[in-house]
């Protein structure tokens, strides 16, 4: 089966652009109809294999850069050859490769693999209420790997300012559907004797990481468990062994007393967390395995021998 | 109604070209001239220069010129290593003409001189060819997707839409003829609207011109001849030698022959190389890693590339010739024979 990645911000693909994502390492060309419909190409054209994403796009569809074939982003069918006589038409089967796409919450939507998309979206799950930060990036650390470490070391991945991310989790990650759930002590930077002595975590980070697919969401949240900050983000495996990162967040609008530093912070729209992009490999190669463990064998617990084996050519067909 | 006519000649050529791989970067086509270098470029200090990953050192000594695998100070060094491109010598066979250094790539007992590609619009000995018709450009490809790129038509007006023109014109009509060592397109358009860079700097006040473009590309050695005249206006001669540097770069000592043309079109015109190029280069970049293995997914093809899979049919059929041992050049072959006519020269 298949499965849908959230490879873009809403916001990111614009007018007569076309964005280029990539995901599970294949180039994708993002781009709107004139209604605002999203749609998604294989990011090569089938005349003479360019990308199709530096092209307009035209109201008939995407604009190769090359020689202006242009394809239909629903089917994919080339639909205009420019320079033919009007009495001439392009051949039936003459396409693009395509792939459905659909928006939630902010988030663009790519299905890639076998069988019928399914009708929840990844980004179904998260909902913004308050002022939103958002981001995309390219992260050097391989998408595996990224996971994991958002399991055993999120603070290698992102920050919240002033607050101190400890590895001390707060039992062990939970199965949450495909989901693993860890939750680990965190504090305020500069108060009490330190993290190791607190009595009590002023503040818990909560990871969720799938176990398939790329949608991890992480909450600051109070000793009482009231979100402070909520981010989604969505990863995907990118080319060479990076990254693909887009996430939005935000701080939620009347959570439990907030410190002076992060009243100030958001009374001038300074974002609430940080999504490194880049990622420090020494910190990274210290960490020891702990929770991704089982990430691991949860996984390979779950995935059914035909998950497990599909090769890289049938994934890519739709 | 009809569908695009894929059945004509040049539809069926698409068909033999897609059944068979077109995998530019493992075309290494032998027994040929490359033009490595100007000769103006080349003085007493030895230059580095390289051919399908083979290394050609040129210098200059005592008014003799030599193109070597090592360098000078290394020669004698490393001579007892010399290849078979130089029968174990160290030197390539070499010869200047046509203000280029043609070095030999191949078998160096069938250099003939004679294989030198003519160009008829060149002084031969390559005296008074201006250094401003002279400009050296890199591309980031195989160099058989850069010549694929020079005798596409229609791309010119997507990707150089702005330095080009658009093509509304009256009639354009191509031809295509071959042999089994060269490629020849030759385009006749009727009153197209004149080029930009022909209008702001050419001197061309008439709003619409003629041109006929002739391209006659030699096959084993990528050099691309090219006869672009315009009516009214003046021919735009040209020369590109796409000399392969390894399978996925290439390097051109461009002539552009604008010395006929007014000023200051004549000394702006070649830098025109500067506009182009990374255009160009910014498909052939992303095409090159594209075209590393042979694929099912071939490439579709239009009727305005039957000259393009003319190219790639004939370069698969000359590496299959090569394979089997046979480097010759056939009857039909004769690089040095005259192709004024062929380019529609003028007087
Ligand atoms: S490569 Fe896309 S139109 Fe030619
Ligand atoms: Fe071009």
């Amino acid at each position: 089966m298949g499965r849908w990645w959230a490879v873009a911000l809403s916001e990111a693909v614009q007018g007569d652009k076309a964005l280029a994502v990539t995901c599970e390492g294949e180039q994708l060309a993002v781009f709107r109809d004139g209604r605002g419909a999203v749609f998604a190409l294989e990011d090569r054209c089938p005349h003479r294999r360019v990308p199709l994403s530096p092209g307009p796009v035209k109201p008939a569809g995407l604009q190769c850069p090359y020689h202006g074939w242009t394809f239909d982003g629903a089917t994919g069918l080339c639909n205009d050859i420019p320079n033919l006589r009007r009495d001439e038409r392009v051949p039936a089967r003459y396409a693009a490769r395509v792939f459905p796409a659909s928006e939630a919450n902010g988030f663009i939507h790519v299905w890639r693999g076998k069988g019928t998309p399914a009708a929840e979206l990844p980004g179904a799950s998260y909902r913004a209420a308050g002022r939103e930060h958002t981001g995309s990036a390219v992260a050097n650390i391989a998408f595996e790997q990224y996971l994991d470490v958002m399991l055993d070391g999120p603070e290698c991945l992102l920050s919240f300012p002033s607050v101190h991310i400890t590895d001390f989790f707060l039992g062990d990650a939970r199965r949450d559907g495909g989901h693993l759930v860890l939750d680990r002590g965190a504090v305020w930077k500069g108060k009490g004797n330190g993290p190791a002595f607190v009595r009590d975590h002023s503040l818990w980070v909560r990871t969720r990481v799938p176990l398939t697919g790329g949608d991890i969401r992480v909450e600051l949240l109070s000793a009482d468990e009231d979100p402070l900050v909520t981010i989604f983000i969505a990863a995907s495996e990118n080319r060479r062994g990076t990254t693909s990162l887009v996430w939005r967040g935000f701080l939620h609008t009347a959570p439990a007393p907030l410190s002076w530093r992060w009243r100030m912070a958001r009374a001038i729209g300074r974002a609430p967390f940080a999504i490194f992009p880049h990622i420090d490999g020494a910190a990274v190669a210290a960490l020891e395995v702990a929770p991704s463990r089982d990430r691991r064998l949860a996984k390979t617990d779950a995935s059914t021998p035909a998950e497990r084996v599909v090769p890289v050519q049938e994934r890519c067909a739709v | 109604m009809s569908e695009v006519p894929m059945m004509d000649a040049a539809g069926r050529e698409a068909e033999v070209t897609s059944k068979r791989d077109w995998v530019p970067i493992n075309l290494d086509l032998r027994d040929t001239w490359f033009p490595v270098a100007y000769s103006a470029d080349i003085g007493e200090r030895a230059v580095r220069r390289i051919v399908h990953a083979q290394d050609v050192y040129l210098w200059r000594d005592g008014g003799r010129l030599y193109a070597a695998e090592f360098r000078p100070d290394r020669l004698e060094a490393m001579r007892a290593g010399a290849s078979t491109f130089t029968n174990g010598s160290g030197f390539y066979p070499a010869v200047e003409r046509y203000g280029y250094i043609w070095a030999w790539y191949g078998n160096p007992d069938n250099a003939h001189e004679e294989l030198i590609p003519n160009i008829p619009f060149l002084p031969p000995d390559g005296q008074g060819i201006p250094r401003y018709t002279q400009r050296a450009v890199r591309f980031d490809a195989a160099s058989p997707l850069s010549v694929e790129n020079l005798i596409d038509l229609t791309h010119a007006d997507f990707l150089h839409a702005n330095a080009i023109g658009d093509s509304q014109s009256e009639n354009d009509v191509v031809e295509v003829h071959s042999t089994s060592e060269t490629v020849t397109r030759i385009r006749n358009v009727t009153r197209k609207s004149v080029a930009p860079v022909m209008r702001w700097i050419g001197g061309v006040r008439a709003q619409y011109q003629d041109l006929r473009a002739v391209l006659h590309v030699h096959l084993r050695n990528n050099v691309c001849i090219s006869y672009p005249n315009f009516t009214p206006g003046y021919p735009i001669p040209n020369v590109q030698p796409f000399v392969p540097v390894g399978k996925h770069r290439s390097r051109v000592d461009q002539t552009n022959y604008t010395v006929h043309a007014p000023a200051p079109f004549r000394w702006l015109m070649p830098r025109i190389s500067y506009v182009i190029q990374p255009q160009d280069n910014s498909v052939l970049r992303p095409q090159n890693a594209r075209y590393f293995e042979s694929t099912e997914r071939r490439d579709l093809s239009s009727r305005f590339d039957g000259p393009g899979n003319r190219y790639r049919l004939l370069m698969v059929r000359l590496a299959e010739r090569q394979q089997r041992g046979d480097f010759g050049y056939g009857a039909d072959a004769d690089p040095s024979a005259d192709i004024s006519a062929v380019l529609g020269m003028r007087g």
